[in-house]
């Protein structure tokens, strides 16, 4: 039941940019390099700036184990080492998907994730190939 | 002392120098394979292992140094992410204090995190406490209410620098934790309590990377304290734990110069692993960071590169072993063809040798070999004072077995013989054959006659024994004669002169004898030579004379007949007997010519007497045994029948009983063959042997001649009377002419007459005369 659950509501959760923005479809795997901070652009060559949900978020969660089938205790295990070496910073959180909206439209962020039933026109679905 | 010398003889002289250049000539045989090979494998297997060895410990050297390099490479990287990680930690300390006590709001933490100055919120959690401890603005919703009681905020009140406190573990997370705190002024500089953050320890180990540091790997942070912060091995993550840190870091107080950083192999104390181990102690806090490589680890690869080296060495071990096998055992397999080849050689060498200095025939020394032998003998008994004996052997009638017999028969004889006399030898004693019949022994350290006597009774008798030659049984004499080194000679010649000198002398003294050389032997000998040369002559010059003893029958008185009886007008010597010089001539063979001229002179003499009117009369000659079984004595009967046209029946040949018996089928065939020449034949001397009547019967003589010695004493030995008369009336039976020799009386004639005695001769009526 719990599976199931866990299931369905990861099959909620859908990658958004702003509305004006021409990114329309990525790869699983580019959308994972984004997140954990392996990338910092799109395939067309604009910067990427990925923008979490707070820790705890069940979106969050549900989302690193859409795209990269990690745990939050791996993704956090994964940021703490890049911060430690130094080799990057984790991205800004949001602490809704309102907010994640919100965030996307003017504040240096152009990609995020929420949940389906929360997108509305300010925001666009990123296809996942 | 000969035999050694025989021995030395046999052997090869060559052998050595043979095989020695045969080394030369092949280098490989200078070591013997046996050890060539075994040192070269010994060799090979040093030099392998050696420098799998040499090898191996290389790479452990190289391996060991680039891991202490590597584990100072990460050490410092380390050190440089932990100082840079805790000065982060204390700037955002120090922004957000400075920022409360500017602000002193509640909303500095959410102003902060909003302006990105906050550490990231889901690693740190980052609070502000009044001066009483209580926690009065946090990023997360706080367990605690009141610090007071932790170290990181009692520190604070001490002095005003970054604090940590000891790990502790949370609750709910179970995981261990670290705080950092910086101590809140008032304007007026009171205290204000503290602003601290509490991070996962992990986070300090976070840069643990497989990779580099391994499954067994170390990396923490110690406090000077001896408490580990926090400490890292593969996925493991540790807090809290107690150990000794000057064990660690031993030179603590000296410890100035951060690059001097000592890496040292030993078992760590917290989980038993040996590991290449680096400690820097921090320079603005009370830490250490520790870095570990495992050795297991880190030297795997050189030990499985190890174990390959070790592996493939004991591969090329046993490869090289049965290389060097093979090679031996086909250097070895060479060698022995090499070997056979040389022995071969040898043996053929030895063959060779063998029948240049043996006699074919018998395999005993021959004749120059003997004379090797004797004058090796000479010198060396020369040298030690030592005497010795030389025997010289001839075989009596050896010739007239030799050509009744055949070839094959005397060669079988003088094999048998060879083989008895080495026989009847001493091992030392040397038996060596000259040629024909001749054999000559050495018998080392004899000059007792009665020692050298009852050799040459022994070698008489040994060969005495019948032998059985082509279907019969023959016996065989020797005559021996002894010579004595030195009393008999000195050297060579005058010993081998000297015996056989001896040997003569035995075989004119009845043959089947052995003589002793003396200097008087020696005179005779002179005598004979000198008589056997001009008895060579003799024939030719004319200085052969018959006389002729006639024969007269008994009752008419009538001459008869006459006996051929040969003297030797010797030119100085004067007239010689038969006896004389008939033995010398047998032996010399020339008995054969002088007989031919007896029987030719003879029957000339009885064609002069009929042409001088006289009434035929019947010429009887004497044959040898030599002349009976020489091949050609039936041709040269028939020429001379024919030359001289004599009636056959005026020649009669006499033989004696011995003659018949050496042979007597040959002598059968021979006797036969003459009388159908018409020749008439008479057995001669007959009475002083032992021939019986049987044997009378089968030959058919015409006439049996009573030999003198029987008649003799006829007219005191009445036992005579009786033999003469019994040979007489069997002579008769057989319708033989019964001729008495050696008549010299009146009564002996008369006794003859009344017993039917048919024909007499002797001094009584004449004496041999040479023709009128």
């Amino acid at each position: 039941m719990l599976c199931f659950f866990v299931a369905s509501a990861r099959s909620d959760i859908v990658v958004v940019v702003s509305a004006a923005s021409p990114i329309s479809s990525l790869s699983k795997n580019q959308v994972e390099k984004i997140f954990l901070g392996k990338s910092r652009r799109f395939p067309n060559g604009s910067r990427a700036v990925p923008l979490n949900q707070s820790e705890g978020n069940l979106e969050r969660d549900a989302f690193y184990q859409m795209v990269s089938g990690k745990s939050p205790a791996q993704i956090k295990a994964h940021w703490a080492k890049l911060i430690f070496t130094g080799r990057g910073q984790p991205p800004k959180e949001a602490a809704s998907n309102d907010d994640v909206k919100q965030l996307l439209t003017n504040n240096g962020v152009n990609i995020s994730y929420i949940d389906r039933t929360a997108v509305d026109d300010s925001v666009k679905i990123v296809a996942l190939k | 002392m000969l035999n050694q010398l025989k021995e030395s003889a046999d052997r090869p002289q060559g052998q050595n120098s043979a095989s020695s250049t045969d080394q030369q000539r092949h280098p490989l045989y200078i070591i013997e394979p046996q050890l060539f090979y075994p040192v070269l494998l010994i060799t090979l297997l040093l030099i392998l292992w050696i420098t799998t060895f040499s090898l191996i410990s290389a790479n452990h050297q190289r391996a060991q140094e680039s891991t202490i390099s590597s584990a100072t490479a990460l050490l410092h990287t380390y050190e440089a992410q932990v100082v840079r990680a805790l000065r982060e930690i204390d700037q955002a300390l120090n922004v957000t204090r400075r920022t409360y006590e500017i602000n002193n709001g509640n909303t500095t933490l959410s102003m902060l995190n909003d302006w990105g100055l906050l550490l990231p919120n889901f690693l740190f959690v980052t609070s502000i406490t009044d001066a009483d401890g209580n926690i009065i603005n946090s990023t997360r919703a706080f367990e605690k209410h009141n610090v007071s009681d932790q170290d990181y905020f009692r520190q604070q009140l001490k002095f005003d620098q970054l604090a940590s406190g000891q790990p502790w573990q949370d609750p709910y997370s179970r995981t261990w934790k670290l705080t950092f705190s910086r101590k809140i002024n008032t304007p007026e500089g009171a205290f204000a309590g503290i602003v601290f953050t509490s991070v996962e320890a992990s986070y300090f180990v976070s840069g643990y990377e497989e990779s580099k540091l391994g499954e067994l790997g170390a990396l923490g942070i110690l406090g000077t304290d001896g408490i580990f912060r926090v400490r890292r091995t593969g996925e493991k993550v540790v807090s809290g734990e107690k150990v000794n840190f000057s064990d660690l870091v031993p030179n603590n107080e000296e410890f100035e110069e951060p690059e001097s950083l000592e890496v040292r192999l030993q078992h760590n104390s917290w989980d038993k692993v040996k590991r290449y181990t680096a400690v820097s102690q921090l320079y603005d806090f009370p830490l250490a960071v520790v870095l570990g490589l495992s050795e297991q680890e880190q030297m795997q690869k050189v030990s499985q590169l190890k174990r390959v080296y070790l592996l493939r060495a004991s591969v090329a071990s046993v490869a090289i072993t049965l290389i060097v096998i093979v090679l031996l055992r086909l250097s070895l397999q060479l060698k022995h063809s090499r070997n056979s080849a040389l022995e071969e050689h040898i043996a053929h060498a030895k063959k060779i040798e063998h029948l240049a200095f043996h006699d074919s025939l018998t395999g005993l020394p021959n004749r120059s070999f003997f004379s090797q032998l004797l004058s090796q003998g000479i010198a060396e008994s020369k040298r030690y004072e030592r005497c010795f004996a030389l025997l010289f052997l001839d075989l009596d009638r050896f010739k007239i077995i030799n050509d009744t017999l055949g070839h094959d028969a005397g060669d079988e004889l003088l094999k048998e013989v060879a083989r008895r006399l080495t026989e009847a030898l001493r091992e030392t004693d040397t038996v060596a054959r000259l040629g024909g019949d001749e054999f000559v022994v050495l018998l080392p350290e004899m000059n007792d006659e009665k020692q050298l006597s009852a050799v040459a009774k022994k070698i008489l008798s040994t060969v005495g024994r019948p032998f059985h030659l082509a279907g019969q049984d023959l016996r065989v004499t020797v005559s021996i004669g002894i010579s004595v080194f030195p009393t008999d000679g000195e050297d060579e010649q005058t010993l081998v002169k000297n015996a056989d000198i001896a040997m003569y002398h035995a075989k004119e003294g009845g043959k089947n004898n052995f003589c002793f050389y003396s200097d008087e032997l020696s005179a005779d000998s002179l005598e004979r030579l000198a008589l056997e040369s001009s008895l060579r002559v003799a024939l030719d010059r004319n200085e052969f004379v018959l006389h002729y003893q006639e024969k007269h029958d008994l009752r008419s008185g009538e001459i008869t007949g006459a006996e051929a009886l040969l003297r030797w007008q010797h030119p100085t010597l004067g007239l010689i007997q038969p006896k004389q010089f008939l033995p010398l001539a047998e032996d010399t063979g020339l008995i054969i010519p002088i007989g031919r001229w007896v029987i030719e002179a003879a029957c000339k003499q009885a064609n002069r007497w009929l042409e001088e009117g006289l009434a035929p009369r019947c010429i009887s000659v004497n044959l040898t045994e030599r002349q009976f079984t020489d091949a050609h004595l039936l041709d040269d009967i028939a020429s001379i029948l024919h030359t001289t046209a004599i009636n056959p029946t005026q020649l009669e040949l006499e033989i004696t009983e011995s003659v018949l018996l050496s042979n007597f089928d040959r002598a059968l065939e021979t006797l036969s063959k003459i009388k159908k020449m018409g020749v008439r034949i008479a057995i001669d001397n007959f009475g002083t042997s032992y021939t019986s009547l049987s044997t009378l019967d089968k030959f058919h003589f015409d006439t049996l001649k009573i030999d003198g010695s029987v008649i003799r004493d006829i007219a005191n030995e009445p036992s005579d009377k009786q033999l003469t008369e019994a040979i007489i009336s069997v002579g008769r039976t057989m319708a033989m002419t019964i001729v008495a020799e050696g008549v010299e009386t009146r009564e002996q004639a008369d006794f003859l007459l009344a017993s039917s005695c048919d024909q007499v001769q002797g001094f009584y009526y004449n004496k041999p005369t040479p023709p009128s």
